[in-house]
């Protein structure tokens, strides 16, 4: 296709004559006619001369030792309209002539009806202009950042933006997103608007790592909620805006391999999948069946070794409109194939700490160093499809699917310094994890807009949306071994026997289905000489979920025991026989269905109460209706249950416009958070280190939030941002310690603190320089809850007791210092880009403890990322991403100096220890990885 | 202009914290199982559901499928009862459980139509003890007495399931023959009899203890201890009889203690343990007594016969070693590999005792710490105890016999063991002591090591 280029610019040029006394120079800017937004990368030429360039960043450019002439300026670039009529003259060589060019979108004129002004909506001019003009207060990652940013999914792409952190998982990959301290169940995760259900078995919050960031026209996080949103954020709203149809023929195709630079240390142990039944025993033959070793095949639990693992993605976008613009069809694909891992290094916490030398002295089981090795093939479809029937009315229909495979295995090698240990001994506890993890979501949005009159608006959406999670048959096992040495610290002799050998399996899904529906009607009549919007809309959703768990455990079984060979050889039964029945293994609270009915309607009205303020009010009310049936007998406690409430949200935002660049603004606004539909079932699943209980009387949280935030826009796409918050929450979640059972396994249980506080600033700044651009946003964060804790001490005369104490401390996920500071360099001439992305996340608490000062904090995590593109060829790009340049490890730690902890060792020192201020509980070792491959653009 | 817009503010403001308080409040219904009132206990039919009230001395029950002695009532067993359970049927005990059998007229607590089978060597999964037939008796956190005397529970350690399990907060797979949960409450055991199981025959979460005289066969299964008690336990164990257990026969542990409750303290003395640890490994586990994790008290005059590994103080997590003394306690082995676990390497700390017998230092190096390995040769079937009938060397591997079947544990007169004992050693007496209501008798320390004294006291079995 070639370019299209008309004629007909609409032109504005000033001359300024400079009586500077050197060289004659011609500069300039050139920016959008409509907007303002500075049009980088437009090439621009002296008509017969040499003299060419490219457009800087900044909309700048400049021609040098122009010898004295009439000149006329030729400006091109892709949908806007040619120019080659610009008249510039240089009198003499001591004159700077500075032009302002500003260029017509051919969309404007090429749309038939103006819906939206189509000028390149992923650029990031064009986000800056939202945030300018938007109502409420937002952050926003354009596509074109997204693109050269080092991140692939959306979930690294998130900690970007200003007031963001990411939880990580094992590999080091963010999955979850903290805004402004407040942890993941506080936020929620919206596709084009709409909200969408997580694969997740427990929570409501959406992991953003499924999402390839190649999909997004944009990702908004919108931090004040006004009345036409679900008031269900408290933090606030993440919203993936995807590619819409494009206004001419468009194609895009990447390609690229990767590797992570750990598996050239060690290889990547991966598992067969292949023979993994989606079925338990149970499932297949009944739960009255007694299920013996004979129905697990072990294939799951071999494990083969690969080296060099490549990594790759794929995708391509295409799009066109037809019949005379009015249908508009976009399809894109994404397929990214991964393999991460981390070396760990873990002390395992036991459940109950000691009282010896101190109150609350940790103490450890083992020492482990686990080998982390994940394959995740994600692939992502969407597609839209819009057609225009008139200037009036518009309809859209929007698919997303997204599937992902997680396998990862999970192998411990050695506890090569357990604490079980003695001068001549080491007990070790070598086990295996072989995990298969599915998740799928899909989304059906189908969306009018119609214009009824002048005043009169109307827009509706039709939503069927579906989360899944599967873990078929999660295999484990373990074997204990006692290593003998003699006096001078050398092996003699490895006694495995089956002692301890423990083979777990389970199997758990779950599934989210959600069907909805939106309205709201849009008035604009003038009243008292302005235009005043009032909107009035509602939705209902109702959402049907379904979960299965269900949890074997087998023992080996000899009358006397056996050396370990393989798990092969092992003997493995239930013990007792019964405990292999679905009766036993399936029939538990953590399967169930529930469903929530949620309705809610909003009244607002917008309007410029001055010619410099305006004021966007309102109310939304949200009723919410849940209920959960378990499987459990009638016996049971809790076995179902029905929650309702009703939620008045009140919001109001000022925006004062200080000036046409500058804004204030100010906003309140009341926003609930409702537990997760796991939480409120009375479920009972063994974790890692306690066993997490669910609460039926678990109550939503309810916050108020103010806002007050100044934003200045500076040379079209530079910016400062300064804001401050504070929020005050009720019945904030929190988990807290039970022990209603067994000693052993002291439950937690999510359960409502009394209240919470939140407050603190933020900055953001973007300036470009030319070619180089600096961005930089900073975050400071204070929270306080307070909650009960044990303490576990020695009282003279009494003993060793157990007594409840109350901690204040941050909300869990919360750092109080984050930011983000970015540099990049573009030259449109040679079409280069690079950019060095640092992020840094302060100390927060990992994990809440249920005893006093044991809580497990995260030491501060800096990552260095680095990704660059290059044009090679029309059309072709090259590019890169590098991440973790640094070699940064990811850390956990207690607060409890290891000396404490060592004085209850006679010589024995914790391993893995580099200070003498804090305990090192985790260490992930991550390593660099990169990735590199080609883009064509048409 | 500024104050207007603070004004609109707080308006907002205030009414979005205060407005319809009450409809924002969460409504919920929850469904809550109300326990139907106990019926009286009667032998006309199969029992099932919540019952109360007296089994009457003479009569046969049985069990139809899992009771309830809810909070508040009172089962009472006259003596000569016996309890058949069917259908794996259990009995969960939310108020008082009091079995009181003689010695002329014991109860039984059992499965109709199964054998015992003292068989040496004989496979676990092939043994009817290690089935788990029924599920026993499972206290909840509001227990406040379970008391046993002179009874026979046999074949318990059935899975709780999903209805005992949750009504006692216990998983489903979870199979302790004896379960009691409350730090107030009152474990009474006494002059009684267990026979196999699959998991710990009795654990204690929490609670005031004596168990006194009873005699425990075939019980754990692929693993657990046999009398475990938990965080918040406090009592006395003495002159009970184990032969054949999977890992500890009594075994203390402050862990998981309840806010409120007291510090593990429990004194041992005059237990005796034959063959036991059948499923440990040495370095992993004890096979006799065992103080772990904040657990206080004092353990003497025990006996321990083939046991895979021997006494064991815990290091990690560490036991109330200030608190905690011990002495006079006896061992024996057939063999070298046990003699070198006398005293036991991995996470211990256990010291050697002057009074211990034989002499630790008549075969550990002068210079020895604990954990260190040393030469067990000079101990190797030394000081034979001498039990009345019980042929030592075994002729068979010591963890074959798992049950006392025709043998007599007695002491011959010329027992190396009488005599040795320390009977300065006080029993921590914390439950009531009466005939019905609490303990028969609490046995003061014997002069004999071991848990049959030639003075006829001791256990009676």
């Amino acid at each position: 296709m070639q370019l299209h280029l008309q004629k007909g610019a609409f032109l504005l040029l000033f001359l300024l004559v400079c009586k500077c006394s050197w060289a004659g120079i011609i500069r300039g800017k050139v920016s959008d006619a409509k907007t303002g937004e500075p049009l980088a990368g437009a090439f621009i030429h002296l008509q017969s001369t040499q003299y060419s360039t490219t457009v800087n960043l900044d909309g700048s450019f400049i021609f040098k030792n122009v010898p004295p002439g009439k000149y006329q300026l030729e400006v091109k670039l892709l949908g806007y309209t040619y120019q080659n009529n610009i008249a510039v003259s240089v009198n003499d060589t001591q004159q700077t002539i500075v032009a302002e060019i500003t260029m017509e979108s051919q969309a404007d004129i090429l749309e038939v009806v103006t819906i939206n002004t189509l000028h390149d909506k992923n650029a990031d001019r064009t986000v800056r202009n939202i945030e300018k003009n938007s109502d409420m207060v937002q952050n926003i990652l354009s596509a074109k950042t997204i693109q050269l940013l080092p991140d692939v999914t959306v979930a690294n792409a998130l900690q970007r933006v200003s007031g963001v952190t990411i939880q990580r998982d094992n590999n080091g990959e963010g999955r979850y997103a903290i805004i402004r301290g407040m942890s993941p169940r506080y936020n929620n995760t919206l596709v084009n608007g709409i909200k969408i259900p997580s694969p997740d078995d427990k929570y409501r919050f959406v992991p953003m790592d499924v999402f390839p960031s190649d999909m997004l026209e944009r990702l908004e996080v919108i931090k004040a909620l006004t009345p036409n949103m679900e008031g269900d954020a408290i933090g606030g709203t993440m919203n993936l805006v995807m590619k819409s149809s494009p206004d001419h023929f468009l194609f895009t195709a990447n390609v690229a391999g990767g590797y992570s630079t750990l598996f050239a240390q060690r290889p990547f142990t991966a598992f067969s999948h292949s023979s993994i039944n989606k079925q338990s025993p149970a499932e297949a033959h009944g739960n009255t069946y007694a299920a013996t070793s004979a129905d697990f095949p072990l294939d799951n639990l071999h494990y083969n070794n690969k080296s060099n693992p490549i990594n790759s993605t794929l995708g391509f976008t295409i799009g066109d409109r037809f019949l005379n613009k009015k249908l508009g069809i976009i399809f894109s694909a994404t397929y990214q194939n991964f393999y991460r891992g981390s070396n760990s290094q873990n002390l395992i916490q036991s459940a109950q700490p000691g009282y010896n030398p101190t109150a609350n002295t940790p103490v450890f089981t083992d020492a482990y160093e686990r080998q982390y090795s994940t394959q995740t093939n994600r692939l992502g479809l969407q597609n839209k499809i819009d057609y225009v029937f008139n200037n009036r009315n518009k309809i859209s229909l929007f698919n997303l699917y997204i599937h992902q495979n997680d396998l990862q295995a999970r192998f411990t090698p050695d506890t090569t310094v357990g604490t079980n240990s003695s001068a001549v001994s080491r007990s070790v506890d070598v086990s295996y994890r072989s995990r298969w993890q599915i998740q799928d979501i899909y989304n059906a949005t189908l969306q009018g807009d119609h214009q009824l009159s002048n005043q009169w608006k109307l827009n509706w959406s039709a939503v069927y949306s579906i989360a899944k999670n599967q873990v078929p048959d999660m295999a484990s096992y373990d074997f204990n071994a006692n290593v003998l040495l003699d006096g001078s610290g050398k092996v003699t002799r490895v006694d495995s026997t089956t002692y301890g050998t423990n083979m777990g399996r389970i199997w758990q899904r779950n599934k989210d289905q959600d069907v909805a529906g939106y309205l709201n009607l849009t008035y604009t009549p003038r009243l008292f000489n302005r235009y005043v919007e009032f909107m009035a809309g509602g939705m209902y959703r109702a959402k049907t979920r379904d979960n299965y768990y269900n949890d074997y455990n087998l023992k080996a079984i000899y009358t006397t025991p056996q050396p370990f060979h393989t798990i092969d050889q092992v003997s493995l039964a239930f013990s007792p026989a019964a405990n292999g029945t679905g009766t036993i293994t399936a029939l538990n609270a953590n399967s169930y269905s529930s469903h929530e009915y949620i309705g809610a309607a909003f009244i607002q009205a917008k309007f410029m109460l001055t010619t410099k303020l305006q004021v966007l009010g309102g109310v939304r009310a949200e009723n919410t209706k849940q209920d959960y049936y378990t499987v459990m007998p009638a016996t049971f406690d809790g076995k179902d249950g029905t929650i309702t409430y009703v939620d008045l949200l009140p919001s109001i935002h000022f925006k004062y416009l200080v000036q046409d660049n500058q804004n204030i603004r100010l906003s309140y606004f009341k926003s609930v958070s409702r537990p997760g539909f796991g939480e409120v079932v009375p479920y009972t699943i063994p974790g890692e280190q306690f066993t997490e209980i669910g609460n039926p009387y678990l109550k939503h949280v309810q916050a108020d939030n103010i806002d007050l935030r100044y934003e200045l826009f500076l040379g079209h796409a530079d910016q400062l941002l300064l804001g401050s918050f504070y929020k005050r929450l009720q019945n904030p979640i929190e988990y807290f310690v039970t022990r209603n059972g067994g000693p052993s396994a002291l439950f937690i249980q999510p359960g409502n603190a009394d209240q919470a506080t939140n407050y603190g600033f933020e900055a953001v700044f973007t300036k470009y320089f030319g070619n180089i651009g600096v961005s930089a946003n900073y975050t400071y964060t204070h929270s306080e809850v307070t909650t009960n804790k044990l303490l576990y001490h020695y009282v003279n005369g009494t003993g060793v007791i157990t007594e409840n104490v109350s901690q204040t401390r941050p909300l869990q996920g919360q750092a109080n210092h984050i930011g983000n500071l970015s540099l990049l360099y573009k030259s449109s001439k040679m079409g280069l880009d690079i950019q060095l992305a640092f992020s840094y996340t302060g100390e927060r608490i990992a994990q809440v403890s249920q005893y006093y000062n044991l809580d497990t904090w995260q030491k501060p995590f800096s990552q260095l990322d680095l990704s660059f593109e290059k044009r090679i060829v029309k059309h072709f790009t090259f590019y890169a991403k590098l991440n973790n340049l640094t070699n940064q490890p990811n850390q956990l730690f207690l607060k409890t100096p290891p000396s404490v902890i060592n004085q209850q060792f006679s010589g024995y020192k914790i391993p893995f220890q580099t200070s003498n201020d804090f305990t090192i509980v985790q260490k992930d070792m991550l390593k660099l990885s990169f990735l590199g491959g080609f883009r064509y653009k048409f | 202009m500024k104050s207007r817009l603070i004004i609109l503010l707080l308006i907002a403001a205030s009414y979005g914290m205060s407005g319809c308080k009450k409809l924002s409040d969460d409504s919920s219904n929850i469904y809550k199982y109300v326990l139907p009132p106990g019926a009286t206990v009667s032998d006309a039919a199969p029992l099932c559901g919540s019952i109360k009230g007296v089994m009457l001395t003479g009569k046969t029950y049985t069990l139809g499928c899992d009771v309830y002695i809810n909070k508040g009532d009172t089962l009472i067993i006259q003596p000569g009862v016996t309890v058949n359970s069917t259908n794996g049927a259990g009995i969960i005990v939310r108020g008082s459980f009091i079995s009181l059998g003689t010695q002329s007229q014991p109860n039984y607590l059992t499965v109709q139509g199964v054998s015992k089978n003292t068989t040496p060597g004989i496979p676990l999964a092939k043994d009817s003890a290690h089935i788990g037939l029924w599920k026993g008796i499972i206290g909840d956190t509001s227990c406040t007495n379970m008391i046993i005397k002179w009874t026979h529970i046999d074949f318990a350690g059935a899975a709780y399931g999903n209805v005992a399990g949750p009504a006692v907060e216990q998983k489903a797979s979870t199979s302790f023959c004896i379960l009691f949960q409350n730090p107030n409450g009152n474990f009474i055991l006494e002059d009684s009899w267990l026979w196999g199981g699959t998991d710990d025959c009795i654990r204690v979460s929490s609670g005031k203890i004596h168990v006194f005289r009873n005699t425990f066969e075939k019980c754990g299964g692929t693993g657990g201890d046999i009398v475990n008690v938990k965080g918040g336990t406090v009592g006395t164990m003495a002159y009970n009889f184990f032969i054949g257990t999977a890992y500890n026969g009594q075994k203390a542990s402050n862990k998981g203690q309840p806010t409120g409750a007291m510090q593990t303290n429990i004194v041992m003395y005059n237990s005796t343990f034959v063959n036991g640890g059948l499923q440990v490994i040495p370095g992993q586990r004890g096979s006799t007594i065992n103080y772990e994790e904040g657990a206080a008290g004092s353990f003497y005059n025990n006996v321990a016969v083939n046991c895979r590994v021997g006494y064991r103080v815990v290091i990690n997590p560490v036991a109330d070693t200030l608190h905690l003394t011990y002495g006079n306690n006896y061992q024996y082995a057939d063999s070298l590999s046990i003699a070198n676990q006398f005293f036991t390497f991995g996470p211990v700390c256990t010291r050697p005792q002057t009074t211990d017998i034989p002499a630790p230092y008549s075969y550990l190096p002068a210079n020895y710490t604990y954990g260190a390995s040393y030469d067990g040769t000079p101990v190797v079937q030394a000081l034979n105890p001498q039990f009345v009938n019980y042929p030592l060397p075994s002729p068979y591997s010591p963890w074959s016999v798992s049950a006392i079947g025709s043998y007599n544990f007695r002491l011959k007169p010329n027992s190396p063991l009488i005599g040795k004992g320390n009977t300065s050693v006080t029993p921590l007496v914390v439950v009531p002591v009466d005939m019905v209501y609490g303990a028969s008798e609490v046995t003061p320390p014997g002069a004999d090591l071991g848990c049959y004294q030639t003075n006829g006291r001791g256990n009676q079995h």
